[in-house]
C-alpha cells in the first residue's frame, strides 16, 4: 500500500523532481569542470573531461527515474495516452470494436444483474440464510411439489429437532369492506410466529402473537407496504382501525416493513384462527384429511445445524408417515418430503434459465471478441512498420505487446460504459420476464457487484481480443522493415489465426442458432397443436361469490343457476356455461379414484380421473364433440338421476368395454353416477400435455360447491360482451367481483407466453451472435482482398476472368463457414439434447432445423462474401498494377 | 601518471555513499570527490552511476536530501544520512568486514 501511495506521489511530484535532477546534474558537471580549470585545463576542454567522466547522461537520469520508481504508472499512463491519441485516429475502427463489444458486455451486464439479484443477493430477511422450506412430492405420480396437511404440520413440529420454528402459509382472497366498499384482498394466513421466524420486524404496530390464536380470539389483521400505501395512502393512524372481513370485524394491528413478500405477494395477513376454513380444520382436527395440502411450510435450522442434517431429519418423519398410513402416502406415487433452503425454493424455477441465458451471452461476447481481435488484426498490417520502427528505436517486445493491451483495454473499458448503458435500458423488459420463473425480483438492478463485473467482464475482453493481435506482432524486425510494402501480403501465421478465428466464431453462432431454432420449432408446433376445443369467440371469467354469503351447494345454486340461464339470454351470445375447468388456466389435474359399478380393485391400484363440473351447453360453449351418447342437458336436475360425461381419455378404464350405461362413484359407493355420453379430449392443463382422464358433473348436481368461472360462445368479437356479462353478474349480487375477464385466444397465448418469449431471447441472442460472426467473415475476406488487390491485377491482366475472380474470393470465404458449420452441427447434435425436457415434439437432433440453420448460414455466408468478392473484381489492372 | 584505478565493485557503491555521509551532509560532486580521495585514487566511482544510487538510497528512507547553498554559493542538493541510513550503514559494514575478512583467510593460506 505505502509503496503503491508513494509511486502516486512520485507520479504527480514527477515533473518538479525531473527539473531538479537537472539542476543537480548540472551542479555537478560545473563543479567536475572547474576542478579542470583550476588544474590549468581549457575551459571547454574541461567542460568535455567533464561530460566524459559523468558517461551517458539520458541512461543516467533514466535509470534515476526507475529508480524513483515510477516508471510502470508512468508508463501505463503513456500506454493510455497514446491508446486514446491512436484511437482517435482511426475512428471508424474504434467505433465499431466498441460498438460490438458494448453489445456483447451489456448482454452480460444485464443477465448476470438479472442472476445476481435473483441467485446470489442474499434474502431480505434477518434470518435468511437459515430459512428452509418443506414441501411434498410425489414424482411417480407426476406431482412435483404439493403443500404439507395441519395434521403433518404438527406432527413435524413435534417431531424436528433441528429447526427453531415451523411456520405455515397459504393463500386466500377475502372480501375487505372499506367503508361499504368490497376490496378484493389476496390474504396470507399465517402462523402467528411467522414474522419471527423470517426475521421480520413490523414498520407499525406489531406482529401476530401467540395470542391472537386463541380460541376465539378477536380478529387481527398485518397490512402489507404496498397494500397500506395504495389503498390507505400510507395512513400513520391506520393501526386499531376495524374492517369488517368475512363478516367478522378485524382490527389492523401492525404494518409490514418495505420488504419482498414470499412465498407469494399478498395484500394483509391473518393468523390462522381468523381465516375461517383453517379455524374451522383447527377445531376439528381429529377429522381432518392427512392428505388435505394446502400450507406451505417454513423452518428455521438451529443454529450450528445444516440443511442437510435437517433434511435428514425431515425424510425420517415423512417416513414414519408412510409406515403408518401405507394407504394414503402410497409407495407406488414415490411420495417423499422435500427440504430446500427458501432462497433455492423460489429460485428453482429460473435457474436452469437464468445459466442457460448467461451461458449464451457469454458465448455472444466471446464472438464479439474475436470479432474485434480480427479487426484488429487487419489494423494491424498497416501498423506493421510502425511497430517495426518503434522496435528498431529500442521497444522491446514486451513494451509492444503491452502497447497494444493498452489500446485494446482502453476500447473494452468504453465499451463496458456502452454496455452498461444497454443493461440499464433492457432490464426493465428482462424482469419481466423472469417474473415468470421466480417471484424474487426485487434485488435485480445495477448493484456494485453488477458494476464490477461489468468491469471485469470488459478488461477481460480487452485482454483477449488484445492479446491475439498482441502475440502475432513480429518478432523479426528486419524481416518487416525489408517487407516494405503493403501489397506484399499478410504472414500465413497470422492468415490462420484469422482464419482460425472466423471458423470458431461460425462454430459457435451455429451452436447458439441450432438452440435457438429447436426451441422456437417447439414453440411453432405447440402453437399450432390441435387442442380438441376452439377458442375462437370465446370470453372467460371469474365470479366466486363471498364464501360467508353462499356457504354451500345450495346456496351457490340458487346463484349461478340463474345466472347461467341470464347469460345464454344475452343478445350475442351464442351459448354459455358454468364450470371450474376452464382450458388451461389450472396446471394440475386432481387424480380422485374411483370405482366402475362391478368390478373389484386393489384398492392402491384404482382408476383415476380429474372430476369437473359443467354446466349443460359447456361443450357447445368450448366446441367439444360429443363422440357417443349425450352431452349434459337442463333435464339433469338436481333432483333426477346422477349423470356423468367421460372423456375419451377415460374411456380405456373400461378396457374396450362400452362405458355408457354403467355406473361410477368417487366416493367407495355411496352415490353412483351413470355415465350418458362420451366427449373429444382436450388439452385441459397445458398445450405441451396429453389429455388425461376426465369426467364432467353436472352444475346441478355438483356434490361439493365452487363452480365460478364462467364462459360465454359470442356470436361476433366477445370482448364486446364484457361489459354484458359483468352486469349480469351484478344484476344477482352487486357485490361479486368479476375478474380474470379475458378470451380463451388469450388464455391460449398466456398460456405458451413462457416458452415463447425463452425461445425468442435466445432467438434474439444467437441472431445477434449471427451477425456478428458475419460481420466478422465479411471482414477478414476484405481484408483480405484488399491485400491482394495486386495480385488480382496481375492475375487479371494475364486473362482471369471477373468470374473466375469472384469464384475464387467467395470459395474462400465459404470454405471457412463450411468448416465452422460441421463443427458447429457437430456440437450442436451433441449437446442440445440438454434442450430436450423444453422440447415439445421436437427431436433434439431434428433434421429439419438442422438443415434450416446450415441453409441459412450458407446463404449469409454468400452474402457476407458477396461484398468483398465483387470488390475484388473490379479491380482495374492497370491502377492495382501501379499502386505499389 | 597516477596509479590506474579501480572500478567499484558491485553493491559497495551503496555502502561507501552512507559511509561518506555518516561524516556530515554533502552534495553529489562532493560525495564522489570524497570517496576519490579517501581512497587515495584507487577507487574510481562511476559518477553517472552515483544518482540513481542516491535516488535508490532515498527511496529507501536511509538518506534526506534538502536544498542548500554550496562553498562557492551555488545551490546545491544536500544529502544526509537518515537514522535509518545510520542502522542499514551498521549493517552493510559488518557484512562486507565479514566478507572482506573471510576472503583475506582464504588468501592468507599458504600452498
Amino acid at each position: 500500500m505505502a509503496s503503491v501511495w508513494r509511486r502516486l506521489k512520485a507520479l504527480v511530484t514527477g515533473p518538479r523532481r525531473d527539473r531538479e535532477l537537472h539542476d543537480e546534474v548540472r551542479f555537478h558537471l560545473d563543479m567536475e569542470a572547474e576542478k579542470y580549470v583550476r588544474q590549468g585545463v581549457d575551459p571547454d576542454t574541461a567542460r568535455v573531461q567533464a561530460l566524459r567522466n559523468f558517461g551517458p547522461m539520458t541512461r543516467h537520469v533514466e535509470e534515476t527515474r526507475d529508480a524513483r520508481g515510477v516508471s510502470w504508472l508512468d508508463d501505463c499512463v503513456q500506454d493510455a495516452r497514446y491508446a486514446a491519441r491512436t484511437q482517435s485516429k482511426a475512428p471508424g475502427y474504434a467505433a465499431v470494436a466498441i460498438l460490438t463489444l458494448g453489445l456483447g458486455i451489456g448482454a452480460n451486464a444485464a443477465i448476470f444483474s438479472v442472476v445476481n439479484g435473483v441467485l446470489f443477493t442474499p434474502l431480505p430477511y434477518a434470518n435468511g440464510q437459515r430459512l428452509m422450506i418443506l414441501s411434498h412430492a410425489a414424482p411417480l405420480a407426476n406431482q412435483q411439489n404439493f403443500g404439507v396437511s395441519v395434521k403433518e404440520l404438527y406432527e413435524y413440529r413435534e417431531q424436528l429437532d433441528a429447526v427453531d420454528g415451523l411456520v405455515e402459509f397459504h393463500q386466500m382472497n377475502f372480501d375487505l369492506l372499506r367503508r361499504g366498499e368490497p376490496d378484493r384482498v389476496a390474504t396470507g394466513v399465517v402462523s402467528h410466529n411467522f414474522f419471527d421466524v423470517l426475521g421480520i420486524q413490523p414498520l407499525l404496530g406489531r406482529t401476530f402473537a401467540d395470542a391472537d390464536d386463541d380460541e376465539g380470539a378477536e380478529a387481527v389483521l398485518v397490512l402489507g407496504y404496498d397494500y397500506w400505501v395504495t389503498r390507505f395512502g400510507a395512513d400513520p393512524g391506520i393501526v386499531g382501525q376495524v374492517f369488517q372481513m368475512n363478516d367478522r370485524p378485524h382490527t389492523v394491528v401492525g404494518v409490514m416493513p418495505d420488504v419482498p413478500h414470499y412465498p407469494n405477494s399478498v395484500d394483509v395477513y391473518m393468523p390462522t384462527s381468523a381465516c375461517p376454513f383453517r379455524s374451522a380444520a383447527e377445531r376439528n382436527i381429529v377429522a381432518n384429511r392427512r392428505t388435505f395440502s394446502g400450507l406451505q411450510v417454513f423452518g428455521l435450522l438451529k443454529s450450528g445445524i445444516s440443511f442437510d442434517a435437517a433434511a435428514t431429519e425431515v425424510a425420517t418423519v415423512a417416513q414414519r408417515f408412510q409406515q403408518d398410513f401405507p394407504n394414503i402416502y402410497r409407495a407406488e406415487t414415490g411420495f417423499q418430503a422435500r427440504t430446500a433452503p427458501v432462497l433455492a425454493a423460489l429460485t428453482v424455477n429460473a435457474r436452469p434459465i437464468l445459466w442457460l441465458l448467461l451461458g449464451t451471452t457469454g458465448l455472444v461476447l466471446l464472438l464479439a471478441c474475436a470479432n474485434v481481435a480480427n479487426l484488429t488484426l487487419a489494423r494491424m498490417l498497416r501498423r506493421d512498420r510502425e511497430f517495426a520502427m518503434r522496435a528498431a528505436l529500442g521497444a522491446g517486445r514486451g513494451r509492444l505487446v503491452r502497447q497494444l493491451l493498452a489500446e485494446s483495454t482502453l476500447l473494452a473499458i468504453v465499451a463496458g460504459v456502452v454496455g452498461l448503458a444497454f443493461a440499464w435500458g433492457t432490464l426493465g423488459v428482462l424482469t419481466r420476464f423472469v417474473s415468470r420463473f421466480t417471484q424474487r425480483i426485487d434485488a435485480i438492478g445495477l448493484d456494485p457487484w453488477v458494476l464490477l463485473f461489468t468491469l471485469a467482464v470488459a478488461v477481460f475482453s480487452g485482454l483477449v481480443f488484445g492479446l491475439v493481435p498482441a502475440m502475432s506482432t513480429r518478432a523479426d524486425v528486419l524481416q518487416s522493415l525489408k517487407q516494405g510494402s503493403l501489397g506484399s501480403g499478410v504472414s500465413a501465421g497470422r492468415r490462420r489465426v484469422q482464419d482460425g478465428l472466423v471458423v470458431a466464431q461460425v462454430a459457435v453462432s451455429v451452436v447458439l442458432l441450432v438452440g435457438a431454432s429447436l426451441l422456437l420449432a417447439s414453440v411453432w408446433r405447440l402453437q399450432r397443436v390441435d387442442s380438441g376445443y376452439r377458442t375462437d369467440r370465446v370470453l372467460a371469467a371469474t365470479a366466486f361469490g363471498n364464501f360467508s354469503k353462499y356457504p354451500d351447494v345450495q346456496s351457490q345454486l340458487r346463484l349461478y343457476e340463474p345466472l347461467v340461464e341470464r347469460l345464454n339470454q344475452l343478445p350475442g351470445v351464442e351459448s354459455a356455461a358454468i364450470t371450474n375447468a376452464v382450458p388451461l388456466v389450472l396446471q394440475n389435474p386432481n387424480e380422485t379414484p374411483f370405482n366402475i359399478e362391478g368390478r373389484t380393485y386393489d384398492p392402491a391400484r384404482r382408476p383415476r380421473g380429474d372430476i369437473r363440473i359443467a354446466s349443460p351447453r359447456y361443450f357447445e360453449t368450448l366446441g367439444i364433440p360429443v363422440l357417443a351418447g349425450r352431452a349434459l342437458t337442463d333435464l339433469d336436475h338436481r333432483e333426477s338421476q346422477r349423470v356423468v360425461v367421460v372423456n375419451q381419455a377415460m374411456v380405456r378404464h373400461w378396457d374396450g368395454g362400452d362405458p355408457i350405461g354403467s355406473r361410477l362413484s368417487a366416493n367407495d359407493g355411496e352415490t353412483w353416477w351413470t355415465v350418458v355420453g362420451v366427449v373429444g379430449d382436450i388439452r385441459q392443463f397445458g398445450l405441451d400435455r396429453d389429455a388425461v382422464p376426465q369426467a364432467f358433473i353436472p352444475l346441478a348436481q355438483m356434490p361439493t360447491g365452487l363452480g365460478g368461472r364462467i364462459m360465454v360462445r359470442s356470436a361476433t368479437d366477445p370482448t364486446t360482451l364484457a361489459r354484458a356479462v359483468a352486469d349480469a353478474v351484478h344484476a344477482l349480487d352487486p357485490d361479486m367481483p368479476v375478474e380474470d375477464v379475458q378470451t380463451l385466444e388469450e388464455v391460449r397465448r398466456e398460456s405458451l407466453a413462457t416458452p415463447r418469449l425463452t425461445a425468442m431471447l435466445l432467438a434474439i441472442f444467437a441472431g445477434l451472435a449471427m451477425v456478428v460472426t458475419l460481420a466478422g467473415v465479411t471482414g477478414v475476406i476484405a481484408a483480405n482482398v484488399s491485400q491482394r488487390t495486386r495480385e488480382f491485377g496481375v492475375r487479371m491482366a494475364l486473362g482471369a476472368t471477373r468470374t473466375w475472380v469472384l469464384t475464387m474470393v467467395l470459395k474462400q470465404g465459404l470454405v471457412l463457414v463450411a468448416l465452422g458449420l460441421g463443427l458447429g452441427l457437430l456440437a450442436a447434435s451433441a449437446f442440445s439434447t440438454a434442450l430436450s425436457a423444453y422440447l415439445f415434439d421436437t427431436p433434439p437432433r431434428d433434421p429439419l432445423v438442422l438443415l434450416g440453420v446450415a441453409a441459412i448460414f450458407v446463404i449469409a455466408g454468400v452474402l457476407a462474401c458477396l461484398g468483398p468478392a465483387r470488390r475484388a473484381t473490379s479491380v482495374d489492372p492497370l491502377v492495382a498494377l501501379r499502386a505499389e | 601518471m597516477p596509479p590506474k584505478s579501480l572500478d567499484l565493485l558491485q553493491g559497495t557503491l551503496d555502502l561507501l555513499i552512507l559511509k561518506t555521509l555518516a561524516l556530515g551532509q554533502m552534495h553529489g560532486w562532493g560525495i564522489a570527490q570524497r570517496i576519490q580521495q579517501t581512497s587515495g585514487e584507487v577507487l574510481r566511482v562511476n559518477q553517472g552511476s552515483l544518482y540513481p544510487a542516491l535516488q535508490r538510497l532515498e527511496t529507501a528512507g536511509w538518506i534526506d536530501a534538502e536544498w542548500g547553498a554550496s562553498d562557492n554559493n551555488r545551490q546545491a542538493k544536500f544529502y544526509r544520512l537518515t537514522k535509518a541510513g545510520q542502522k542499514q550503514l551498521r549493517e552493510e559494514q559488518a557484512t562486507w568486514e565479514r566478507m572482506t575478512g573471510a576472503v583475506a583467510r582464504i588468501l592468507a593460506v599458504e600452498n
